[in-house]
């Protein structure tokens, strides 16, 4: 963090977009160079263990890239990222998806509140009115469900608390490198642990395509493990004492 | 001459001398007592959340089971067993044999993941050893 400080350049804003990739060479490539052109941010992707060229387009696209010797899972992946933006001293962490669901316009939208210091977090959220979004029935229920667990539990109402496409201060991101996150489906769970540590947390509306649910983490019965696993670990996340870094 | 045994009049004595109130609180307090460790272990980040669901499931089995016996009773006949504490001790074994699976399929996926890893580890150092040599 020194060195940064008496770097010139890092007197600007500076901010690192992470996107997780497992066997994403169709698209990387188009969401590499979208997201470098439209935030100007430093692109770095961690490849989970693809067996394709997923890394290779990365790379040639001008992201930076880092390769898991195996498939650890989408939590694993993004910490990952978060460990290697803290090391490298990023004010901002902007996380989207590789399959293209996300507008890389967004990103920027998203991290500009943490650049003002206004906000510690803010969350992506699909669904607004005129929102063309839309996901199937079982999956829209269990968004409810974590929604209502999350107020219920800390009083945030997030209208879109699975959203993966968030912006990050510093702070949370070092947060995020311990082992408070979780390996598998960091989603609603986290918000109730950055509650109970005082940060701000904000949801600015965004525009996603909707996801190919044939390979989507959430489906089939993936969606009852989610469920459960999501449930406990906010309860858990209540009963545990408040975590800062 | 032997005496007749009526078989259905004998399954019954069985099924109902282990209707006593004390297995009942002890399968009670038990399912308890596992639940609240499992909890206070993923609390404590001693266990993690995915791991979870087998012993839960087998808490909440110890809860129904227990508290509401017919359903002992229902299961046993279902299995075709003659007493209901045999149902039990075979549950248990089931539980035991899938938690024993579960782990030595995750021990497999770990004993893998090592091995790519210390293969990783060795291709680094050579590749670094190689660059320091070459400066």
């Amino acid at each position: 963090m020194e060195s940064i400080a008496q770097d010139p350049a890092a007197m600007q804003p500076r901010g690192l977009i992470v996107i997780p990739a497992f066997n994403e060479e169709g698209m990387i490539a188009h969401v590499v160079a979208a997201a470098t052109v439209q935030t100007g941010f430093d692109v770095l992707v961690v490849d989970d263990g693809s067996s394709d060229r997923t890394a290779e387009r990365a790379r040639g696209a001008g992201a930076g890239v880092v390769t898991h010797p195996f498939n650890l899972g989408y939590g694993c992946a993004l910490q990952t990222g978060y460990r290697y933006a803290h090391r490298h001293g990023y004010e901002v962490v902007v996380q989207i998806d590789a399959d293209g669901q996300h507008d890389p316009a967004d990103a920027a939208r998203l991290a500009d509140p943490i650049l003002r210091g206004e906000a510690d977090i803010v969350v992506g959220c699909r669904f607004f009115s005129g929102s063309s979004y839309t996901m199937p029935p079982l999956r829209r229920l269990g968004v409810q469900w974590l929604r209502f667990l999350l107020r219920s539990l800390s009083g945030i109402d997030l209208r879109d608390p699975t959203s993966g496409l968030q912006a990050l201060s510093a702070s949370v991101v070092r947060l995020y490198t311990s082992e408070a996150f979780p390996s598998d489906y960091p989603d609603a769970d986290m918000f109730v642990l950055l509650q109970k540590a005082g940060y701000r947390i904000r949801e600015l509306e965004v525009r996603m395509k909707e996801r190919n649910d044939a390979r989507s983490m959430h489906a089939g019965i993936g969606v009852l493990y989610y469920s459960y696993k999501m449930t406990l670990a906010m309860i858990m996340n209540v009963l545990r004492p408040a975590q800062r870094p | 001459m032997q005496p007749s045994i009526d078989a259905e009049a004998l399954r019954l004595l069985f099924e109902q001398q282990a209707n006593s109130s004390s297995a009942r609180v002890v399968a009670f307090v038990g399912s308890l007592v596992l639940a609240g460790t499992i909890l206070e272990l993923v609390r404590r980040r001693r266990l993690r959340e995915e791991f979870t669901p087998l012993w839960m499931t087998a808490a909440i089995a110890i809860l129904v089971l227990g508290s509401y016996y017919p359903s002992l009773v229902a299961v046993t006949r279902l299995l075709g067993a003659w007493t209901p504490s045999s149902t039990v001790f075979f549950l248990g074994l089931v539980f035991l044999t899938g938690i024993s699976l579960s782990y030595a399929v995750r021990l497999s996926k770990l004993s893998t993941q090592m091995k790519v890893l210390a293969q990783e580890v060795a291709l680094l150092k050579s590749a670094a050893a190689a660059g320091s040599d070459g400066a």
